[in-house]
């Protein structure tokens, strides 16, 4: 986006000393300080969701009766909710399940939908019609409704939750492989490869998918996001993880009813979210800027 | 021309039927069984027969779905079981509300986006340009279910200006229904608003580098002459398509928006129909949501071509 992002995100350049890998990434990064910031944050999470039981000390389930819906205090930082549980607890303990939910979910829409992609686009002909037809349908569900139906199918819980966001998902990852296969195939190197001997796995799995893993993983950087903010949909619909456990989706519903007597309730399990899917998109956007120095 | 509306009407068509197929199927999926829903649970294994016999569920599958199919091309998507209303009827009294919802959340979308997205591709790299794409950033980021919650917090619990939930009909009161529409139409149009800015800016920023606008410039005609004569026009092109991809999130967005602000439209009726386990609703309703879809894309794509003449020519072009 600035002048000096693009200059550092074409890529290797010859420097008159080569530069070692942690070097390079602290000039890439102070480049783009945003996104540096972002994919720190992102890290943090991760490692909050890690360390969950050794962050949150107070047990996220067990509820004190006698410290029900109370304000932010120094024994419980972000109040406690309606059944006198630890809001703090309960936020760094929803991490987990975010975390969760957001990565499973979207490393199966690409384990299904990269292969059938590749096929798609490596294949051609009838076969490859016939896959964008199914895709073209699969895309017409809006995604929340499609993740509802299947959950309705598999019933609530955390791991359909997960496999129906990944379903939900996978289309787009179907689309992109295949337009990305489409292009690389009729690359020289690919007919090259073909006429040393290579056979059609060897392609795919040696000269075609390396080349389509940065756009993945760009995609992987706006898909998370997204499952987050599904999977704290679903559990706020009562759809996703079911009581007591704590994920910030079910906190939220349970805070709607209590805005007027506990606000905090609802203040930090959507805080978490949003600096998560904020930090996600940053993280994204300079991933995007490193690996494709397209100036946009 | 005509050969490239044949083809899109052809593939659409095929799409519905995908659709239609995986509707049908999925509901048939869903754990229980359909005759013991319809009759009750004090129904004997008689009554259950007789349930069975009258809706046809004995036939085999194939032969049931082509059964469904030709009535729902009809316009019959048979009955609710809660309320034994026509499925076509619930989803006519209840479109209107969420239609007005997404029309008034489009004017807020289109309302911030194509200015927001106009400026920061103008002043580029300006703080103009870092200001609209942060806050794109953070619309794209911000769960609109918790904003909705927030504005409920703000709006209506503190400052008590904007009643929190509810709905009037517009023919009873415009003011009312207007009061009870705006945060959600807030919080609606605002993710929507996310993602058009960025097309928007992306698109303007590559119209404004073409050499058309070097010409208009170099003829001296003002900049702000060239931004609003020469190329806007052109870059919202893409952000028309854009706006047919985003119905689908406008959908998903008004199940959500809908279930906080308790407003009784479309998106709260797939989630009562889902919790009531109503299924010949959920299948009518997840079918006319994925069938509009369809039909809308195909709209935008033909107002595409028309829009733009260069499509036209290439694909008649490439099919000669």
């Amino acid at each position: 986006m600035t002048p000096s992002a693009s200059a550092t995100a074409a890529g290797p350049m010859p420097a008159d000393r080569p530069a070692g890998p942690w070097l390079r990434a602290w000039r890439r990064a102070r480049g783009r300080p945003a996104s540096a910031a972002g994919a720190l944050i992102v890290l943090l999470f991760v490692a909050t969701a890690l360390a969950a039981p050794w962050i949150a000390t107070v047990d996220p389930i067990q509820g004190d009766w006698k410290q029900i819906r109370k304000a932010p205090t120094w024994a419980h930082p972000f109040g406690t909710d309606d059944l006198g549980r630890d809001t703090y607890s309960r936020v760094i303990w929803g991490a987990r399940i975010s975390m969760q939910a957001g990565v499973f979910s979207i490393l199966l829409a690409i384990a299904v939908g990269v292969p059938i992609g590749l096929v798609a686009g490596f294949y051609r002909g009838a076969l490859d019609q016939v896959i964008m037809r199914l895709t073209d349908a699969w895309l017409a569900f809006p995604f929340l409704i499609l993740a509802i139906g299947l959950v309705t199918i598999m019933g609530p819980s955390l791991t359909n939750a997960t496999i129906a966001i990944g379903l939900g998902a996978t289309p787009t990852y179907i689309r992109l492989t295949r337009g990305l296969v489409l292009a690389i195939a009729a690359e020289d190197y690919v007919h090259g490869a073909r006429a040393l001997g290579a056979g059609d796995l060897r392609l795919m799995t040696r000269h075609v998918l390396p080349n389509i893993v940065s756009s993945l993983l760009v995609q992987a950087t706006i898909s998370i996001p997204i499952a987050i903010i599904a999977e704290a949909i679903l559990s706020f619909l009562g759809l996703g993880v079911q009581p007591p456990a704590p994920s910030w989706g079910t906190m939220l519903n349970t805070a709607q009813q209590f805005l007027e007597t506990a606000p905090w309730m609802a203040w930090w399990p959507g805080i978490a979210i949003f600096s998560l899917t904020l930090s996600f998109n940053l993280a994204g956007d300079g991933l995007r800027d490193l690996l494709d120095p397209r100036d946009y | 021309m005509l050969e490239f509306l044949v083809q899109r009407a052809l593939i659409s068509v095929v799409t519905l039927c995908v659709i239609s197929m995986i509707v049908f199927t999925g509901v048939r999926m869903i754990p229980g069984d359909p005759a013991r829903v319809m009759a009750g649970t004090d129904a004997d294994a008689a009554g259950l027969e007789a349930v069975r016999e009258k809706y046809g569920l004995t036939d085999p599958i194939p032969l049931q779905y082509l059964r469904w199919a030709a009535l729902a091309v009809q316009g019959d998507l048979g009955e609710s079981i809660r309320t034994r209303e026509a499925v076509v009827r619930t989803v006519a009294t209840k479109l209107p509300i969420t239609i007005e919802l997404a029309a008034l959340s489009l004017i807020v979308a289109v309302g911030i986006a194509i200015p927001a997205g106009v400026l920061a591709a103008v002043r580029r790299n300006t703080i103009w340009d870092v200001v609209t794409s942060g806050a794109s950033l953070c619309g794209v980021s911000i769960p609109n279910f918790w904003l909705g919650i927030m504005l409920i917090l703000f709006f209506s619990v503190r400052l008590g200006w904007l009643p929190a939930s509810g709905f009037v009909p517009i023919w009873e009161s415009p003011l009312a229904n207007l009061q009870r529409m705006l945060m959600p139409a807030f919080v609606l149009g605002t993710a929507l608003a996310a993602v058009l800015m960025r097309q928007t800016r992306n698109s303007m920023i590559e119209v404004m580098s073409a050499d058309y606008i070097r010409t208009a410039y170099s003829k001296g005609l003002a900049g702000r002459v060239v931004v609003f004569r020469h190329a806007i026009r052109n870059s919202l092109i893409p952000v028309i398509t854009i706006l047919g991809l985003q119905m689908g999130a406008l959908i998903s967005g008004a199940v959500v928006t809908e279930q906080i602000f308790v407003v009784p439209g479309f998106g709260r009726l797939i989630v009562e129909a889902v919790f009531t386990r109503d299924y010949p609703l959920v299948q009518g309703v997840v079918l006319i949501t994925a069938s509009s879809y369809v039909l809308i894309n195909l709209l935008v794509d033909v107002s595409y071509s028309l829009l733009n003449p260069r499509i036209r020519i290439r694909s008649s072009a490439g099919d000669a």
